[in-house]
């Protein structure tokens, strides 16, 4: 792993963005746009699951989502290219390892939601309480997309080994 | 003042520190507080803009709770963290410019709380055509507030 590190950083394209002045605040503050568009989306969606705002039909809590996941294609794509152009930066903070895991963590909650729940939900009248199911997963999913924003921000101070 | 107030116990504790409970959480506060302001008004700009219509008025009023919840977190580890550093950010150009930002699209989120989700708007699903254009308005001053914010650290 410390030789792929190494290696990346080395790499003509992690040097020229990396030497590049504005790459690194621009994909910052897009990083930022997409994190608030993931989660407003995701999290009014996932309050919805966890039982607030019943009068909402679930599908229609539901329709901001493409736009949250436009979000996190954006943040995708950012936290890539930071990554690019500073791996040991990252690949040696526990900080780092524990944001990974809660978008796993997220992915995948999402991924088993929309696989064995997905079409049941959409039959959830308004007004109707949700399952415990769906408060479980609601609940899971708004907890690590902040848990993200938490070991993301806290990057710097936390884990770094100093 | 401002001397005085960067230098004030509090402020000395904050940025003196070892703690991850002094800078760290203030800054991670105000990041988590603009989730929640930015991603608040998100979703009420889409709702305008014709996204999730079957959300019904009354209940789209419960966002703008999670919006000004947002604001007061941000009011508060903001005012922090603006003592801390009160002499070099108060001269800041792009500060400045980030307050107007905040101050102009706080005015136009309460605009559109008028006009678009007040009690008249109840059991409707569209919305006037000037809430669609101060929607629009809303989500490019929340992103170029969130750019100035960001660059901050760097102009």
């Amino acid at each position: 792993m410390y030789g792929f590190i190494t290696w990346l950083e080395s790499t003509g394209v992690s040097t020229a963005l990396r030497n590049t002045t504005w790459v690194w605040p621009t994909c910052e503050s897009i990083h930022f746009i997409g994190l608030t568009m993931l989660i407003g989306a995701a999290g009014f969606f996932d309050l919805r699951l966890m039982g607030f705002m019943r009068r909402v039909p679930i599908a229609a809590a539901k329709s901001f989502m493409p736009y949250g996941i436009a979000g996190l294609a954006l943040n995708l794509v950012t936290g890539t290219l930071f990554f690019i152009m500073r791996p040991s930066m990252y690949a040696f903070s526990a900080a780092w390892w524990a944001k990974v895991f809660f978008i796993v963590l997220a992915g995948l909650n999402a991924m088993l939601f929309e696989t064995t729940l997905g079409a049941r939900v959409l039959t959830l009248g308004p007004g109707e309480a949700p399952p415990t199911s769906f408060r479980i997963v609601g609940c899971v999913s708004l907890l690590s997309w902040f848990a993200v924003l938490y070991f993301g921000r806290m990057l710097p101070y936390i884990g770094t080994g100093n | 003042m401002l001397q005085r107030l960067q230098d004030s116990a509090f402020s000395m504790w904050v940025v003196g520190s070892d703690s991850l409970w002094s800078y760290p959480t203030i800054l991670t506060l105000h990041t988590v507080g603009l989730a929640i302001i930015v991603g608040s008004a998100f979703v009420i700009d889409l709702r305008v803009l014709g996204i999730g219509r079957d959300v019904p008025v009354q209940q789209m009023r419960k966002v703008f709770g999670f919006f000004w919840t947002g604001f007061a977190v941000n009011l508060a580890s903001g005012l922090v963290l603006f003592a801390v550093d009160a002499v070099h950010k108060a001269g800041q150009p792009v500060f400045l410019v980030k307050l107007t930002l905040i101050a102009v699209a706080i005015v136009i989120t309460a605009r559109i709380r008028r006009i678009a989700f007040g009690t008249a708007a109840d059991g409707t699903s569209t919305t006037p055509g000037d809430a669609r254009s101060l929607a629009v308005a809303s989500l490019v001053l929340w992103a170029a507030a969130i750019i100035a914010g960001r660059l901050m650290a760097y102009l």
